[in-house]
């Protein structure tokens, strides 16, 4: 074929035209570039309409450039050329620090306007004292054989959560007689302070997390002062977060979740074995060089850009005129959606990818079960709207627009992408593993839980977090299901009516279209849901990158 | 786990304990999930279909309202108000959608797996290769928004006879999103092909242009191909971009004219969501018409899907 097209024929051979070959050659990267260089210039024309970099006073710019940008250059640039691992590391922990206040201000929304205190509280102990004590039980586990373990552990469960009879004799008839231990717990006479019960929640949590994550690269005293120290650092937050202004409970969580772990992570790059000082120094010269900046132009009264992403529209409500319209109550539905959509859709597509890369038999069944996986995966997502529509909503009459209807329909959308990448992420676990395990006569189930899903974990958790990050995008199965455009309070209960940030920015841009919706509240929405799926994507990308099978 | 656990496990475990049965099941569950959600949709759109015309409504045992099936096929007018459902009026918009696309996104997309799997070097395919996963990131309704707000005034320069919502602003921007689509898919069927058959050909004397166009791309067709058809669909079912840019007056055009793509009509998928904005009371006869769109708008996602299956598996070159 080649030898008898135009270049190639025989007395024009040793004097090709060279011509032809880099005309396509630039074709084909102007034809890649293309849809790439449009996407750019679209968020550029986005970003200065929501930002509106042109109105920052001059000063502004000055001054952080010269205590930002300009140190952190000549920092960065030192530090990689003499070591860029350690300039990977010290970009990895801006970076985590930026997504972690991210993620601590989402749960600072969740404490404050969603789950009271107290009941967080009640709930974290009622889980936790069930979830330790069947983790003794286990430790029995060549004393007590299975059966009775999983049936205590479930009779442990049910008494702390719903007590007895709990909701089954509730059903029948049967008055409560021994409380639940979460009921007895919201039902104490002296309740504490709520700083000191988000800490104990949230603190507790990030602690408990820190400690093992210590306890991992040290030993067991390690594990033990690093979560004694992250538990210290989140109590003595909450007891300053007044005295800077900040409030006792958003400096609880804050440290919590945004300090704690990146100050973990930190510690362990910086100061634990093969760590790099010299990124840490980076890090620093960046947050600090934001902080002087931050400080300076505050002192100096220089104007930052008048941007219409403020504290104002994040933490409001939509409004009838465009300057005061906020993302608050959207914001807060995309992460109820969310955590509803994560609790709902990995166990179910990790168990799934499991039954088919571990259990199933080569059968037409499974076969079937394969290609109608791929197919579900290129159901329009408006058609899943649907099905949320008649099945959740008509025929087992949940009320439209739910938390948990948008959750549910939004995970059964996303779950063949969760099986697919999971599947990914299984199949690539060496088959040898699993044979070493089922020649020291491990079961099935063994395998899949010691071996396999400890191995594949970082694959099925990238997977799920770009799926994830699929569904808080979509809009069509929302409306769909009757969410509502306007919402004005954060649902508070998984049966609450519920907005989310896509559908909020359909509603400004669709509904309440005006020239002043559409050059104010749309763009600010639009880079507010970009920013959150940068982040997620990016948590995605480097999970994938540090976990990446080598060889 | 200590030995000792080990083999009171052994002793204890075997395939069918309460415990492997257990896990056994969960799993088996999970993966019927997936069949049950398939028969869900399908008896769902079916059954509600079914309600909505008047020949398989008394079947259904639905009285009222119904529409007729011919008039839902074959009518050009999309009048709920008035009662008139003609569905082609919507899939002529979708159509134009998909073409209009389907011209950017094809060569595009066929060109930019060409690059990447002939021409990039290792670091511009690190660097390009998420770079176009972004495009199909966005969310659609970005995509919406930057259609109605920055292409259409851009394009009204060209054509100064555009409509605010129209037809080629919705198809430009639905065409950058599904260009990642063709080229992934392209680019993997372009890598399958054996580096033997490249060498054979600069054994020839073949340039590296020959190569690309004369060997790898006739090579890997078939994967071409099932990567059209699977962002077409992708493009069929496409919503919220093209419920912004494209409007919500449903009209018969044309989708052969390329004048019409000033205008604005009514796709499928926008139509459900402008359905939905509306007042629909469960067991209406709007409601109903919603099913009898989604149950369309499935069926050729669904045999799109298939064809596109079918020629990658049928038309592969076995190496």
């Amino acid at each position: 074929m080649a030898t008898t097209s135009d270049s190639g024929e025989i007395e024009g051979f040793g004097q090709v035209s060279r011509t032809v070959g880099t005309v396509f050659r630039y074709l084909l990267l102007a034809a890649t570039m293309f849809g790439i260089v449009m996407l750019g210039v679209l968020l550029l024309y986005v970003a200065n309409d929501a930002i509106r970099p042109l109105t920052a006073d001059p000063g502004w710019y000055l001054v952080f450039l010269l205590a930002l940008v300009v140190p952190s250059a000549a920092v960065g640039w030192t530090v990689r050329r003499r070591d860029s691992e350690a300039f990977n590391f010290g970009t990895l922990l801006v970076g985590m620090l930026v997504v972690s206040l991210m993620f601590s201000g989402g749960v600072a929304l969740l404490v404050i306007d969603v789950v009271p205190p107290l009941v967080a509280l009640a709930y974290a102990i009622g889980i936790a004292v069930p979830v330790g004590l069947s983790v003794l039980l286990t430790g029995q586990a060549h004393r007590i054989s299975f059966t009775p373990r999983l049936a205590a552990t479930t009779a442990l469960f049910y008494l702390s959560l719903f007590g007895l009879p709990g909701p089954v004799g509730g059903a029948l008839g049967v008055p409560q007689v021994v409380p639940s231990l979460v009921g007895a717990i919201q039902s104490i006479p002296v309740i504490p302070v709520d700083w000191m019960m988000i800490a104990a929640v949230v603190g507790g949590g990030s602690a408990a997390a820190v400690g093992a994550y210590a306890a991992g690269i040290g030993d067991r005293t390690t594990g033990l002062y690093a979560a004694t120290a992250a538990f210290a650092a989140t109590l003595v937050a909450g007891a300053l977060g007044p005295a800077v202004g900040l409030g006792a409970v958003p400096a609880v969580v804050v440290t919590a979740v945004a300090f704690v772990p990146t100050g973990a992570y930190a510690w362990r790059g910086g100061f634990a074995e093969e760590g790099s000082p010299l990124g840490l120094v980076f890090a620093a010269t960046v947050v600090g060089g934001a902080l002087v900046g931050a400080l300076a132009v505050d002192a100096l009264g220089f104007a930052g850009p008048a941007s219409w992403v403020d504290w104002g529209f994040l933490t409001s409500a939509h409004s009838g005129t465009a300057e005061n319209a906020g993302l608050y109550p959207a914001i807060g539905g995309s992460i109820l959606l969310m955590a509803t959509v994560a609790a709902l859709s990995f166990p179910l597509g990790v168990g799934a990818a499991v039954y088919l890369e571990e259990y199933a038999p080569d059968n037409a069944l499974t076969r079937f079960v394969d290609v109608n996986i791929s197919n579900l995966a290129g159901v329009p997502s408006v058609v899943y709207g649907l099905l949320g529509l008649g099945v959740f909503v008509t025929y087992l009459g949940q009320s439209a627009g739910t938390v948990l209807v948008g959750g549910a329909t939004l995970a059964l959308l996303i779950l063949p992408i969760v099986i697919i990448s999971s599947r990914e992420a299984i199949r690539s676990v060496p088959s040898d593993m699993r044979q070493a395990s089922y020649g020291m006569g491990a079961t099935r189930w063994q395998t899949v839980k010691n071996v396999v899903l400890p191995e594949a974990f970082p694959g099925i958790l990238t997977g799920t977090i770009l799926a994830l990050g699929r569904a808080i995008g979509e809009t069509a199965p929302l409306i769909m299901i009757g969410a509502p455009n306007v919402v004005f309070n954060l649902p508070d209960t998984l049966g609450s009516k519920v907005s989310a940030m896509p559908l909020q920015v359909y509603a400004w841009s669709g509904l309440f279209a005006s020239e002043d919706f559409y050059t104010k509240a749309v763009p600010a929405g639009v880079v507010v849901l970009l920013a959150v799926l940068l982040a997620m994507n990016s948590v995605a990308i480097v999970l994938r990158n540090k976990f990446e099978r080598t060889g | 786990m200590s030995t000792d656990d080990l083999a009171t496990d052994i002793s204890k475990q075997t395939e069918n304990s309460p415990r492997e049965l257990l896990t056994r099941t969960f799993f088996f569950l999970c993966a019927g999930l997936s069949i049950v959600t398939t028969i869900s949709i399908v008896v769902l759109l079916v059954t509600e279909a079914a309600k909505f015309f008047t020949i398989t409504a008394p079947l259904m045992g639905v009285t009222g309202e119904t529409a007729s099936l011919v008039d839902f096929l074959t009518g050009t007018t999309w009048q709920i108000n008035s009662g008139e459902f003609g569905v082609l009026t919507l899939v002529s918009a979708t159509v134009m959608i998909t073409l209009g696309s389907a011209v950017i996104a094809i060569p595009l997309g066929v060109a930019t797996a060409i690059y990447l799997s002939e021409y990039a070097s290792k670091r511009a395919r690190s660097v390009l290769k998420p770079a176009l996963e972004i495009l199909a990131g966005v969310p659609t309704v970005v995509y919406g928004f930057f259609a109605l707000i920055y292409i259409t005034p851009a394009l009204s320069v060209v054509f100064p006879s555009i409509g605010t919502f129209n037809m080629l602003s919705a198809s430009v921007v639905v065409g950058v999103m599904i260009i990642p689509m063709v080229a992934s898919i392209s680019e993997d069927a372009m890598s399958a092909v054996p580096d033997e058959l490249r060498q054979a050909g600069y054994g020839m004397g073949a340039t590296k242009f020959d190569v690309a166009t004369g060997i790898v791309v006739p090579a890997a067709l078939s994967g071409i191909f099932s990567s059209f058809i699977l962002a077409l669909s992708r493009a069929i079912g496409e919503t919220m971009a093209v419920t912004i840019a494209a409007g919500s007056r449903a009209q018969f055009l044309n989708p052969l004219n390329p004048a019409s793509f000033l205008e604005g009509s009514l796709p499928m998928t926008a139509a459900m969501v402008q359905l939905l904005l509306g007042d629909i009371t469960g067991g209406g006869l709007a409601y109903r018409s919603l099913f009898a769109i989604g149950l369309v708008l499935f069926v050729i996602t669904l045999i799109m899907n298939v064809i596109s299956d079918f020629v990658a598996q049928r038309y592969r070159e076995e190496y």
